[in-house]
């Protein structure tokens, strides 16, 4: 609802009436009843602790992470990223120094450090790129407005990672507070940095992760209203089943692996 | 191709189609690599049948409570500041969305790949009311331009030529002289729709799933035009068939591994993303109103209806990659929003059986199309259910009746059915090529004209049908 507080349209959005709803439903139950006995119903099973179980599948890949590591770099490849290795969160800055200076990318806009987790901004200036923080907090229209002008114009975004899925290459970042959505989506160059305490190994796994995330249900504590899985650069075989890249969202994506974790 | 009038009979558009040397090779070349691809990527994933199985189990549990997974999808997107709105019929889904339009001031909206509002003409309905939608999917933006409707549900241009896309974008977008390179084109299209993204007043998508318990849209594309429409526009508007909702985020996982590679072999698509209500606080973009229009339009009669099971699609469009008819005949020539096989049952849905009963007979009832759904929808079961309620209020075309009346009394009949079987065998044989059956004599021959039937399948519908019955019977069968 605060959401809505701050909506630009001067009227309320539209409420169905409570007897369209009624009336949905009721029609739903009446067919449902024709069928009751006739079908089985086996309902899904949920795993019962999540968070627990999947902290446990964490813990085991934290002590073998190179294998998993390496599972992720060859998909990732597959599905068209580019992967990098940092010993360190010192090295970081050479290496997107490098990205940009292949790509005569001058202009980064790069999530809040608090999100991120190391603040690689002054290093990269350094590197005489030129670098937008986009805020933390709660900031309000003006930095809105900023960050969407900046992140259309920016050569490169350079976000962090909450998972990578080793078993398909995919990059799973979550919206919040100092981690726009449009970091990952509007520059042609995309630069997600994480190391070891992001890798998961499947899709199962994410399975877990996604209930762990839900349960008990959200505290918002900071995180936003999407969930994005990003599995290679944007991509489209439209015309005449050709494939191309960058049709929309970023023409790369590097993933920048650093072994020592840097995240709490 | 022009686009096919509803008023030329279907035979006549098949025939059409047929005579279209390029929409053939094209669909020939894109329905092979699409299967190619399929099969390879279930290759190598020898946990794929399980899941298949799995995702069917979800799908009738699902339909089985479906009143209160969708009252929780409900609670869980009101308790993030969504709304959801109920659209029984097409008209209302149509009112719906142009309310909100009007309410928000929307002049622009940005629309991302979905059968959903295909299926309702939304369009039309924008344009009329002065809102100027913009498809942002690269196939769906070159048939707006072209003035057509989408020809394959996941590849809806792909009846086109790149010569021809470079000289639409030439004329249409005042950029003479194009050339027909797919990099340059899909350049081009990038400029031109990111500023539409930037400008856009409202987006407007489908939706792949919703996750009842965590009231999460689900969006799968590889282009990238999801998340623009869900991040950029102040309002975003997900337009829904109430049959797309999945209990728990360990249900959904269960799709995700499946979909992408049934539709284009890949793991996952490029983008899977989860849509949770509108912006929350410390977010710095994502829209200030998020709008659920969950659409019945004929799919809740199903529910106790012939066509059930047509309510597990995902519209993967891998039952249309395989069909020796789609194959042959391409989307255009069905004449309605859904195409191929499954496109057969969901226009009867949404439409009523008058509006199938040629399009019924569109289907050589080969089988194919079961093996290739993820959820193993049984299309050539209902297709014949289809048939026969065709055929008794006499709406099809007289031969059709006879045929297909004889085809039904007979697959009553085990024993005649195997010896027509038989003879059909070995009467095909001097008339088939390739494979295919390109004519037969006779009785049939008005069928096979515009249908190039296939050969008679190794597996016969009847041996299917015998062995679906002993699975039921042991008890480890999951179909209905
Ligand atoms: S019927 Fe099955 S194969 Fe065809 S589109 Fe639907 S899910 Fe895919």
């Amino acid at each position: 609802m605060t959401a809505r507080a701050e909506s630009s349209s001067n009227d309320r959005p539209p409420r169905p009436s409570i007897a369209a709803r009624t009336e949905f439903f009721e029609r739903i139950r009446t067919e449902m009843g024709k069928t009751r006995g006739l079908f089985s119903a086996r309902p899904a099973a949920r795993p019962p602790r999540p968070a627990e179980a999947i902290e446990t599948v964490q813990r085991q890949i934290a002590e073998r992470w190179r294998e998993t590591a390496q599972r992720f770099q060859r998909e990732f490849e597959r599905v068209g990223g580019v992967f990098h290795r940092a010993a360190t969160i010192k090295d970081v800055p050479d290496v997107i120094g490098g990205i940009a200076r292949e790509r005569k990318a001058s202009r980064v806009v790069t999530w809040n450090p608090a999100a991120l987790g190391p603040d690689l901004g002054p290093d990269l200036v350094a590197r005489g790129l030129c670098v937008d923080v986009v805020a933390g907090g709660n900031p309000g229209d003006v930095e809105r407005a900023r960050v969407r002008g900046v992140s259309a114009v920016a050569d490169l975004g350079l976000t962090g990672v909450d998972v990578a899925i080793a078993e398909t290459g995919t990059l799973v970042l979550r919206s919040g507070a100092g981690r726009p959505r449009s970091t990952s989506l509007l520059p042609p160059t995309h630069v997600a940095v994480f190391d070891p305490t992001a890798l998961i190994e499947s899709i199962a796994q994410l399975g877990l992760l996604l209930e762990a995330w839900h349960v008990p249900a959200p505290a918002d504590g900071g995180w936003g209203g999407m969930i994005t899985l990003i599995t290679g650069p944007s991509r489209t075989a439209d015309i005449e089943l050709t494939l191309t890249r960058g049709v929309h969202g970023p023409k790369e994506v590097h993933a920048v692996f650093v072994e020592a974790p840097f995240r709490g | 191709m022009s686009e096919p009038d509803l008023a030329v009979p279907l035979r006549r558009r098949a025939e059409q189609a047929l005579g279209d040397r390029f929409l053939r090779r094209a669909l020939d070349t894109a329905t092979t690599k699409f299967l190619e691809l399929r099969r390879e990527s279930f290759g190598d994933f020898p946990e794929g049948e399980t899941l298949r199985d799995r995702a069917r189990e979800i799908k009738e549990a699902t339909l089985q409570a479906l009143d209160r997974h969708l009252e929780r999808l409900v609670e869980a997107i009101e308790r993030r500041g969504g709304h959801v709105h109920y659209a029984t019929t097409d008209e209302e889904a149509r009112r719906i969305v142009l309310d909100i339009a009007k309410r928000a001031g929307a002049k622009t909206v940005v629309k991302s790949k979905s059968m959903a509002t295909e299926e309702i003409h939304l369009n039309a309905a924008l344009e009329a009311a002065g809102v100027t939608p913009i498809e942002t999917d690269l196939g769906e933006y070159i048939i707006q331009l072209a003035h057509e409707r989408p020809s394959h549900i996941i590849a809806p241009a792909i009846h086109k030529t790149r010569g021809q896309v470079a000289e639409l974008f030439s004329k249409a977008l005042g950029r003479p002289g194009l050339p027909d390179d797919p990099e340059v084109l899909t350049r081009v299209a990038r400029e031109e729709l990111r500023e539409k993204f930037l400008r856009a007043d409202m987006g407007i998508t489908g939706a792949n799933f919703a996750v009842a318990d965590t009231g999460t849209i689900v969006l799968v594309t590889n282009e990238g035009n999801g998340r623009m429409a869900t991040s950029l526009p102040r309002v975003h508007v997900a337009v829904m068939g109430l049959e797309k909702v999945v209990p728990t985020m360990s249900d959904l996982v269960v799709f995700l591994a499946i979909l992408a590679r049934s539709a284009t072999g890949q793991r996952l698509s490029v983008y899977t993303t989860l849509v949770q209500g509108p912006r929350r606080p410390g977010e710095l973009d994502g829209p200030d109103e998020f709008h659920l229009v969950l659409m019945d339009n004929g799919r809740t009669r199903q529910i106790a209806g012939t066509l059930r099971e047509a309510l597990y699609c995902l519209r993967c469009g891998a039952c249309l990659n395989v069909c020796p008819v789609y194959r042959q005949i391409g989307g255009h020539a069905y004449g309605y929003t859904y195409p191929g096989p499954i496109g057969i049952l969901l226009t009867s849905m949404l439409n009523g059986p008058g509006a199938v009963k040629d399009l019924a007979h569109a289907s050589s009832l080969c089988g194919a199309c079961v093996d290739a759904c993820p959820v193993r929808i049984d299309i050539p079961r209902m297709l014949i259910e289809l048939r026969k309620e065709v055929a008794e209020r006499r709406i099809a075309p007289w031969t059709e009746r006879t045929v297909f009346g004889a085809f039904a009394r007979v697959l009553e009949r085990p024993a005649l059915y195997r010896r027509a079987v038989r003879a059909a065998r070995a009467l095909q044989r001097p008339f088939a090529r390739q494979g295919r059956i390109a004519r037969l004599p006779a009785l049939f021959s008005h069928w096979t004209k515009t249908r190039d039937l296939p050969a008679v399948a190794e597996r016969t519908f009847r041996e299917r049908w015998a062995e679906l019955a002993r699975e039921d019977a042991s008890g480890s069968g999951t179909r209905p």
